[in-house]
């Protein structure tokens, strides 16, 4: 039976124990999720490593690398976009407080870390990050484009 | 399967470093320790042969960053060959390829530091 495809919006969610034995299964979802979305290869590649660089931040800085916390992951496809929403109620983040290092400025002087943020912001188009103080819910939402 | 292996030999004067799997958060700490074994043991010239690296994560370009330093203050340096094209695309888009010598394959790299491979 041949069953047609709709373009009505899906989404499903994923939790995960807030450790980093699952970035390898979060980034292979994000990389299949990318696929069927309709991404080549090269894009579908930076999807999974902005997928790894978010959770990666929510695992070492929200939960401070406490591992009983759940990290959620809601994966939307709508007909313009992938959208990966990434819940916590860990440390939030608020856009304002996202300071992206400056390449030139890192190569002159290396160090570690700092640059996940980058990687995130060059390789989706739109990276946002939203506090709720009041729910203590917090979220990293990661976009790409279709186009 | 592991989600890393290093297998680690010497040509001549060069410390060659093959990471297989993916460098990440999780992982990091293995790639870190053989990095830093080889600097303890005076190698100072590093190449990785990245054909069997799936994926890097920042926290594996962190590593490296953190060495790169030490290595070239004792005339060493940190090279990069065969990098797949993922794998080429964050060192690239963060203007690291600047920092590094990136060769399309291990021979290439040798001979860039091994003065008697040079023609």
């Amino acid at each position: 039976m041949n069953v047609a495809a709709t373009m009505e919006p899906a989404e499903f969610r994923l939790v995960i124990p807030s450790q980093t034995r699952y970035l390898n299964l979060v980034t292979g979802l994000a990389k299949r999720a990318s696929l069927v979305a309709g991404l080549d290869d090269a894009t579908a590649a930076k999807v999974s490593i902005a997928v790894d660089e978010a959770v990666t931040n929510v695992i070492l800085h929200a939960y401070h690398g406490e591992g009983e916390h759940s990290v959620e992951l809601e994966l939307r496809f709508t007909e313009k976009a992938l959208e990966i929403h990434i819940l916590h109620s860990g440390q939030g983040l608020r856009g304002d407080q996202v300071v992206l290092p400056d390449p030139k400025e890192y190569i002159k002087h290396p160090r570690k870390g700092g640059l996940g943020l980058l990687l995130m912001s060059r390789f989706m188009d739109e990276v946002r990050f939203k506090a709720d103080e009041a729910s203590g819910r917090n979220e990293c939402c990661l976009i790409k484009k279709l186009d | 399967m592991a989600d890393l292996s290093i297998e680690v030999r010497q040509a001549g004067d060069v410390a060659v470093l093959l990471p297989a799997g993916f460098i990440n958060a999780h992982t990091v700490r293995e790639f870190e320790e053989a990095l830093e074994g080889l600097v303890r043991d005076g190698r100072y010239t590093i190449l990785l042969n990245c054909r069997n690296l799936n994926y890097i994560s920042s926290a594996g370009l962190g590593a490296i960053m953190g060495l790169i330093e030490t290595v070239r203050e004792h005339q060493g340096d940190i090279l990069l060959s065969d990098l797949q094209p993922n794998v080429f695309a964050i060192f690239d888009t963060l203007g690291f390829t600047q920092l590094y010598r990136v060769f399309g394959g291990e021979d290439q790299a040798l001979a860039a530091v091994t003065p008697e491979r040079k023609g």
